[in-house]
């Protein structure tokens, strides 16, 4: 019940897959396998992937939390503007992006998990979500007091004009405060 | 706060412990299958199609076994809950390592990925070795159906192929559902593709099944590299160390590829083994079935709702009842009302236990996400309703509420030590409302003998949630003669204004109420100063902040030669 972020998902899913189809890419240039230029391919598409998932979006209600050292990576990511705040863009790249890991073995698994991931940024884009960076709130440095001390006071103590600060004999229940000891008039 | 060996083995030492004896039964076994695939001869000729693919992924093949059996054991709560229950079996050492199961279960889960991958990988370059390498001599060994095979199409016709691409897809939706950002935000998620488990297993049985890689059965007859006289051999004999010597055919040989000398008696014949997984997840999978059938028997009778009192700041308060419920202080229990949502339970700790003259027991629990907001509007009466007529007991249509549970935790051991430090921030006090409400009852039974409670709220009105357990707690002490028994501290960390507690029946709290945040260094050392050389339990049951802040106090060096031991409830 309630509204589940289904981009939160995706992105874990797509960050997953970029690390998948580039160790998958590594493996094949490395083995030197026989079309071993879609394994660079792989390498190059993985290592892309990582950069465009890794910073997170914010969440529509409640806190975000963020990945570590994300904040550069969300500026550039920013910098795009609705190519990548759209999730029906990013579902469509990462479709297009894992069909040529499918023709050699070691990709073909990064292939199919980016694919996984590219059908869940569909849905989320089908439920109108879209990607916001997380910004850095700009907060107000408070002064640090003595922890244990309440705030002081606002206003100051309200205070009669002068005339009337005196207590006068002949108004003793309008004056402002209680005498302990009796009023006598002014001789 | 320079760290403290002392304390650091005390607080440490037996996680530390637990996780080397882990890791050093991986790498045994890593190890151990390594070389036997390495050197043993029944794998020889296999060794030779393969190379060291065959022995990586066998060898992670094992270290998996061992993970996917040990992950599910951590997740028998019940059966947790009973060994911690049994003060004879486990000593109170024992108990603080289950607070730490899921945590656990976490590493088993990670080693599964990080071995599944190697796995994997090992198998991809197998799956190559046997399109090259495809073997005229012993054509049972192969598993592609000529030389050069397309891999992809032998991954996608055999069974432990198309089975291992299940598992790795099931796997990669779990693993990537279970990050922390995901359980905080949707829990949903993670709870709906972590149930895919079953499946997995269940596939993995079958993946084994597959026997693509056997072994040589009859090594004495034929031993390994020997010279089979009918064809020539096609790879180079290579000269052995020691001199070539004419050998009866029928005697011993050591083994280890010295059978070049010899003469072959037989074809090599294999056989693929027999599934050792089945033996490992077997155990681990039936006891843990077995676990959730009770589970959902003993879950499966409602609980009738007696009373349900609103709460300042948005907690609110329900009694139930239930037949045979049977529940100790500081243990939590999962609620599922399947009028606001039939699948998801959620876990709210118990602050009253059922006792012998009290059958009712309660939970508070804080509105905070969707699933409270609609179980609070279905519990609490209309406020609409005209507040002039005269509250009439009615038959209050409550909604119908299971209970799973109870589950233990690690607050229950408030009553194994001799003093107790109960640290509270906000809801968190929930654990510690179970407690004093047994102290209220009989607090001479127990072992401890000295409570501290600090319970540090944003808002005043957050006190009046147990103020009045609190002030009954006090009193009946008082009036029994210890006073020191119990040592309140209330903070108000957000104060606007000066705020106190007015009312003339909390005056025992109004006193202890201190405003802003405490200073933990000065607690400890108070207490440090009062409980020399004890050891002291520090319950902590709050937001991460004060937990961190506790633990490292808790690894830090004491003046006084206390132990601080510290213990934290951990949720999601």
């Amino acid at each position: 019940m309630g509204k589940i972020e289904w981009a939160m998902w995706a992105n874990e899913q797509a960050l997953a897959a970029g690390l998948i189809l580039l160790t998958g890419g590594i493996v094949g240039v490395a083995g030197q396998f026989r079309d071993w230029e879609f394994a660079a391919y792989g390498v190059a598409a993985g290592v892309f992937i990582c950069f465009l998932e890794y910073p997170r979006g914010m969440r529509n209600k409640g806190t975000s939390v963020e990945r570590t050292g994300q904040y550069c990576l969300t500026v550039c990511v920013k910098a795009f503007g609705p190519v990548t705040r759209n999730y029906y863009v990013r579902a469509g790249l990462h479709a297009a992006l894992c069909v040529p890991g499918a023709f050699i073995l070691p990709t073909v698994l990064g292939c199919v998990c980016l694919a996984i991931a590219s059908i869940i940024y569909l849905v989320a884009a089908i439920r109108g979500e879209q990607w916001l960076p997380i910004l850095p709130k700009k907060t107000e440095k408070r002064v640090e007091m003595g922890k244990s001390i309440a705030y002081p006071p606002q206003n100051p103590p309200p205070r009669p004009p002068p005339e009337l600060r005196r207590k006068r004999a002949e108004d003793l229940e309008g004056a402002a405060y209680v005498n302990p000891i009796a009023v006598t008039a002014n001789e | 706060m320079a760290l403290s060996w002392k304390s650091w083995i005390a607080n440490e030492g037996g996680k530390h412990l637990i996780l080397v004896m882990w890791l050093g039964a991986n790498a045994w076994l890593f190890w151990r299958t390594f070389i036997l695939y390495y050197s043993g001869p029944q794998y020889y000729y296999l060794h030779k199609m393969l190379g060291l693919g065959l022995c990586i992924s066998r060898a992670s093949a094992s270290v998996l076994n061992l993970n996917c059996s040990l992950v599910l054991l951590p997740m028998c709560r019940s059966l947790l809950t009973c060994l911690r229950g049994s003060q004879k079996l486990v000593s109170r050492k024992g108990r603080r390592l289950l607070d730490k199961s899921k945590a656990f279960h976490v590493a088993c889960g990670v080693a599964i990925c990080v071995f599944s991958v190697v796995h994997v990988l090992a198998h991809l370059t197998n799956v190559l070795s046997f399109s090259v390498r495809y073997s005229e001599e012993f054509p049972s060994l192969n598993v592609a159906h000529h030389r050069g095979e397309d891999p992809r199409i032998i991954i996608l016709t055999t069974v432990p192929g198309v089975t291992g691409v299940l598992l790795v897809l099931i796997l990669f939706l779990m693993f990537t559902a279970s990050s922390y950002g995901i359980r905080v935000s949707n829990y949903e998620i993670f709870w709906y593709t972590h149930n895919l488990f079953f499946v997995f297993y269940i596939v993995l049985l079958v993946h084994v099944i597959g026997g693509a890689l056997k072994y040589q059965t009859n090594v004495d007859a034929h031993p390994p590299g020997c010279f089979r006289p009918n064809r020539t051999s096609p790879e180079p004999r290579p000269s052995p160390k020691s001199e070539w010597e004419p050998v009866l055919p029928g005697s011993e040989w050591p083994m280890g590829g010295d059978g070049f000398n010899s003469i072959c008696k037989e074809d090599a014949r294999f056989q693929a083994h027999f599934p050792e997984t089945w033996l490992w997840v077997s155990g681990p999978l039936c006891l843990y079935c077995a676990e959730r059938l009770y589970r959902y028997v003993r879950s499966s009778t409602p609980v009738t709702v007696v009373s349900v009192v609103s709460h300042p700041c948005d907690v609110i308060e329900v009694r139930m009842v239930k037949k045979r419920f049977k529940a100790r202080p500081g243990q939590y229990v999962v609620l599922n009302c399947p009028s606001v949502s039939s699948l998801e339970g959620h876990p709210f700790t118990l602050t009253a236990c059922p006792t012998e003259r009290k059958a009712t027991f309660g939970i508070h629990l804080r509105v905070l996400g969707d699933w409270t907001e609609r179980f609070t509007e279905l519990l609490l009466p209309d406020p609409c309703m005209n507040s002039e007529i005269l509250p009439i007991v009615q038959q209050r249509r409550y909604p119908k509420l299971y209970i799973d549970g109870p589950f233990g935790s690690p607050s229950e051991e408030v009553f194994n030590y001799e003093v107790s430090l109960c640290v509270a921030g906000g809801i968190g006090v929930t654990p510690f409302a179970s407690v004093l409400n047994a102290l209220l009852d009989e607090w001479q039974w127990y072992k401890l003998r000295r409570v501290y409670f600090i319970w540090i709220c944003r808002e005043l009105q957050s006190f009046y949630w147990f103020a009045d357990l609190l002030c009954a707690v006090h009193q009946k002490l008082w009036q029994d003669n210890r006073p020191d028994y119990l040592n309140i501290q209330l903070y108000l960390s957000k104060a606007e204004g000066l705020q106190n507690m007015s009312e003339e029946r909390y005056q025992a709290l109004s006193s202890r109420l201190l405003i802003g945040r405490p200073r933990w260094k000065v607690v400890f050392e108070e207490i440090g100063k009062a409980n020399k050389h004890k050891r002291v339990g520090v319950f902590c049951c709050g937001p991460k902040g004060i937990s961190k802040t506790l633990h490292k106090l808790c690894n830090s060096n004491h003046v006084f030669g206390t132990t601080f031991e510290y213990n934290k409830e951990s949720f999601s």
